[in-house]
């Protein structure tokens, strides 16, 4: 019997979910290894009774809360799919604000938009945005913005062998440099690629961009030795910490930011 | 030498480029700097460039590496198929020493047959430097120290408006006669000799010790301050190991496709500045420290290199200086700061980083990585997490083992892992016990009597049973340190007459961890045997007739006269400090004290540099130590 997959999303982009339609070919060695019962976003159907549930997005309203309570009820295994529901996703900023006040900044100009006034309209009351795994338990979290559809193709394999999961823990620096890149750094940029986990490919230095730390960081980051890096290289206090919690604000908030 | 014009030059790199035979790669423009990479024309070749980013290790050993092709369902691997031959155009002095160096590495001991493929499907092309990156210090380093002679095919000095060209083998001087050249006039040669020595002027930086002397600063200030204030700006983000071409460490895994069947084990470049390089399976990390990482890079070029290879692992290529985003990983400035703490300046001590030319002649006789299939012949569970197994080579033939060697046990699709050989040398199958910890050593024990699994090795030095003939044997063991121990014990027992009395002390965390229950009442039983066993914790109402506490507290035990003695210990790291300090006051002489060590392994032949405590490549050197040869090396025991 092959297990049984099914595909949620909460709040995020569903750039995750495209990363796996863009699998193409591969998606027929997927669907020969496992049965996606649900997938909004390739197909109509969809079921409730699935083994393997994937998770896109970020946990952001009281109503998220139960729904991913009741999947993880449901499903053995868990995994989440890409920096929305890993991390809380760049959403998170909005943590610095209270609710009431996103609210209005987002929707204040637009008609209508006394519905989304106070709690009592659950699909716009708002919690502080949270990872899926600081709600529920997490059996693998595919890391990045958006994920790799080999790293899904690579994790998939290992779960369904039983294998740890092909998640490395060493910086982005690794993977730049076998691309034999120009570093950013000497290019005048700022780069995240010291302290983010690898896995990705550093596909964002190796086009010219910055690292943005998409995938979280490594186990244990180099963060102070990283933060003379950008001061020496002229970066402003404000702006390492903008840098930095550009998508791991999370990290900032487990070690008591808020 | 030869003198050729440069539109003939041109002409010629083309005329190989258009041979369908080869693949020409050379030395091109990225952005301001300069990479390695396939040239379309001749008008790509930048010969005039500094340094590249990534050195041309790359050919020989690629960042990412197919090392075989394996199929699960049918046990079967094969090796990766021959590359196109390439030719590698602009290739400095300072890189065909590190290849050099390579080649001297790669075929130690056991000859990497995939590094020697690809090395001798490869001609080298090198050329003078025309000018200096800001980091390099190649010059320090051959400073009034003579002409090294260097392995290359063909070797081209600019002169201006013509280049010399000098065949260094036979296949080189038949590549140059598809040119058009003329031979070169004394004053010619005299001016490729001048830019040599330009060249090599050029790229000096004030270095204060010389190569050869590194062994000795480094041996003396081991322990020195400046380490840990470099390390502390350290982002151990591994890119001084990943640019130097005299870094060769890398990591083996195993790609499944999603047919769950076929895939490729490879291997990809990995470095001794990376935290989990050192990790093995219950989460220890023997150098975890970032001083201890950072310290080991500079003593494997300056120290242990030298001592193992003969040459010091630094050319002054500068990569690993102009790479390090703070800065610290230049050896010049390392250096010269060691220097200054210490007041030593030691001259004329250039050059001691290049090796004899290499021979490309050696022949690999087996395949260095492909294992052999063995059946699984027999299992037995032992405890909760351990596993007897009876193997036997497909091949028929007996293992060929020493008492104390291992295997690498492979499985595809999910990996290796070095197994202590737990049976006595003789028969056509041998014995392993596996605990099981991650990914290989669960699969393992999933595995049914019949099943196949992949065996390389033996590996590694044994226990010297010669050396140790008419002594009295005190064995040791702690934990899992009883299985290559048994190896032994059980040799010893079949060889009584050859040795003295016997003692034999085992202790483990608690009854359940008790391995070989029958063989152990047998020993017990023995006649000139003394056995001894103890447990740390025992909890109550629990069945167990030994004693209670560490394995010290058994030590105690036994008398015996120490000079007479061999002490054969083995079992987990911590506890070699405590069972060594008592040897040592009981009066045995260090010499007579032999452990087997554990680290981190991935290749099992001397490559990978995973097992390394400090300078000591435990899966060649050991895993069996006599611990007044081991016992120095700050690593061993801390
Ligand atoms: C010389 C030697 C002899 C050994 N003999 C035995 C034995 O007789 N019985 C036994 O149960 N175990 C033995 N070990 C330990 C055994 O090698 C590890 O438990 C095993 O490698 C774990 O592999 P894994 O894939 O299950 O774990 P993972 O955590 O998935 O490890 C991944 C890889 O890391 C490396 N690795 C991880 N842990 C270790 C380790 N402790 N030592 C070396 N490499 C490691 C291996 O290459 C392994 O495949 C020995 C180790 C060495 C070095
Ligand atoms: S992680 Fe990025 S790509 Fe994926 S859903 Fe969130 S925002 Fe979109
Ligand atoms: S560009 Fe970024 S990821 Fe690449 S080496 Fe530089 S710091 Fe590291
Ligand atoms: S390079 Fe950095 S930002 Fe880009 S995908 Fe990788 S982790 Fe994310
Ligand atoms: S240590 Fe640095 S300078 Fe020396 S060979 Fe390696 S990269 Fe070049
Ligand atoms: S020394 Fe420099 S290049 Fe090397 S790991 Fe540390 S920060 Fe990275
Ligand atoms: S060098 Fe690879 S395990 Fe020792």
């Amino acid at each position: 019997m092959k297990p049984k997959v099914a595909f949620f999303d909460f709040a995020s982009c569903e750039g995750c979910q495209l990363q796996v339609v863009n699998l193409e070919e591969a998606i027929l060695d997927v669907l020969a290894l496992v049965d996606i019962v649900s997938f909004r976003e390739a197909m109509k159907e969809h079921s409730d009774d699935y083994d393997i549930a994937i998770i896109e997005g970020s946990i952001a309203r009281p109503i998220d809360i139960d729904r991913i309570k009741k999947i993880r009820e449901q499903a053995s295994i868990l995994i989440t799919i890409g920096a929305c529901a890993h991390l809380g996703g760049v959403q998170r900023l909005g943590n610095q604000w209270d609710a009431e006040a996103n609210k209005v900044e987002v929707y204040e100009r637009h008609p209508g938009s006394e519905i989304t006034k106070g709690d009592s309209n659950p699909y716009f009351a708002q919690i502080k945005h949270r990872a899926v795994s600081e709600i529920v338990k997490v059996d693998a979290a595919i890391p990045g913005c958006p994920i790799d559809s080999n790293e899904f193709g690579k994790v998939l394999v290992a779960l369904l062998t039983g294998k740890k999961l092909p998640i490395p823990d060493y910086p982005v620096c690794v993977e730049c440099k076998k691309n034999e890149n120009i570093c950013v750094f000497e290019t005048g940029g700022f780069c995240m690629g010291p302290v983010a986990r690898a896995g990705c490919g550093a596909p964002c230095p190796t086009h010219g961009g910055e690292c943005e730390a998409c995938r979280g960081y490594v186990d244990h980051p180099h963060t102070q030795a990283h933060g003379e890096v950008l001061k020496k290289y002229g970066l402003s206090p404000d702006d390492i910490m903008t840098k930095r919690t550009m998508y791991n604000y999370r990290d900032f908030e487990d070690k008591g930011g808020d | 030498m030869k003198i050729i014009s440069k539109q003939d030059f041109d002409a010629f790199i083309n005329a190989l480029i258009q041979d369908e035979s080869l693949d020409v790669e050379g030395v091109k423009a990225k952005g301001d700097k300069f990479v390695f990479g396939p040239l379309d024309t001749a008008t790509e070749l930048r010969l005039d460039y500094d340094v590249t980013i990534l050195p041309p290790k790359k050919y020989f050993l690629p960042q990412y590496e197919t090392m075989m092709h394996f199929d699960i369902s049918t046990g079967k691997a094969t090796a990766p198929a021959m590359d196109t031959k390439k030719v590698i155009v602009g290739v400095h002095p300072y890189d065909l020493i590190a290849i050099q160096q390579m080649d001297k590495y790669f075929f130690d001991t056991n000859v990497d047959d995939i590094y020697l493929q690809k090395r001798k499907n490869s001609l080298l092309i090198g050329v003078m430097p025309a000018k200096a990156s800001e980091k390099a210090f190649y010059g320090d380093l051959m400073k009034n120290a003579g002409t090294p002679e260097l392995h290359f095919d063909l070797m081209v000095t600019d002169l201006g408006v013509l280049y010399a060209v000098l065949p260094g083998t036979p296949e080189g001087a038949q590549l140059l006669s598809r040119a058009t050249s003329r031979d070169a006039q004394p004053q010619e040669i005299e001016a490729a000799k001048n830019k040599r020595q330009e060249a090599i002027d050029r790229a000096t930086r004030g270095l204060k010790v010389g190569p050869k002397a590194w062994h000795s600063l480094l041996s003396n200030n081991y322990m020195s301050s400046i380490w840990k204030e470099m390390a502390d700006q350290c982002l151990a983000c591994g890119s001084c190991t990943l640019v130097c071409p005299t870094c060769f460490c890398y990591d083996v895994n195993d790609e499944v496709g999603l047919d769950l069947n076929t895939g490729v084990r490879t291997r990809t470049w990995d470095g001794c500045l990376l935290r989990d390089f050192t990790k093995v399976a219950p989460g220890e990390i023997f150098r975890e420290d970032i001083v201890e990482r950072y310290r080991h890079r500079i003593n494997r070029k300056g120290k242990y290199l030298p001592e193992s290879m003969g040459f010091v692992a630094c050319v002054g290529c500068g990569r690993c200086s102009s790479q390090c985003v703070p800065d610290i990983a230049d050896p010049v400035n390392l250096i010269n700061k060691l220097a200054e703490a210490t007041m030593d300046t030691i001259p004329d001590t250039n050059m001691g980083h290049v090796p004899e030319k290499s021979d490309l002649g050696i022949i690999a006789s087996d395949s260095l990585y492909i294992p052999r299939t063995a059946t699984i012949r027999r299992m037995m569970k032992l405890t909760k997490t351990e596993t007897f197994f009876e193997i036997g080579l497909d091949d028929g033939q007996p293992l060929g083992h020493v008492p104390g060697q291992f295997v690498e046990v492979s499985i595809y699709g999910v990996g290796e892992a070095p197994i202590s050989v737990s049976s006595p040398p003789g028969g056509n199958t041998f014995q392993l016990i596996v605990r099981n910890v991650g990914d290989l050593t669960n699969k393992l024990h999933s595995l049914s009597e019949g099943d196949k699994i992949g065996i390389r090795g033996p590996f590694g030095t044994g226990f010297d049973t010669e050396g140790m003939r008419g002594k009295n044997i005190l064995f040791i063991g702690g934990g899992l340190g009883i299985v290559p121990m048994r190896s032994l014990i059980k040799y010893v027992l079949n060889n009584r007459a050859d040795y003295g009395k016997v003692m034999i002390l085992y202790g483990c965390k608690d009854p359940s961890e008790l391995l070989f229950k029958d063989e152990i009442s047998q020993w017990e039983n023995t006649p000139g045997v003394e056995m001894h066993r103890t447990v740390d914790t025992c909890a109550e109402g629990e069945n167990w007739d030994g004693q209670v506490g560490v394995i010290t507290t058994i030590m105690p035990m036994v008398t015996f006269d120490p000079l007479n003695t061999i002490a054969v210990v083995v079992g987990p790291p911590i506890m070699y400090r405590f069972v060594n300090r008592d040897l040592l006051n009981m009066g045995m002489p260090e010499e007579n004290i032999i452990v087997s060590l554990e680290r981190r392994m991935k290749c099992g032949v001397g490559k990978c540099g995973h097992c390394q405590i400090n300078g000591i490549y435990v899966c060649k050197e050991g895993p069996v130590f006599n611990y007044k040869d081991i016992k120095d090396e700050p690593e061993a025991f801390s």
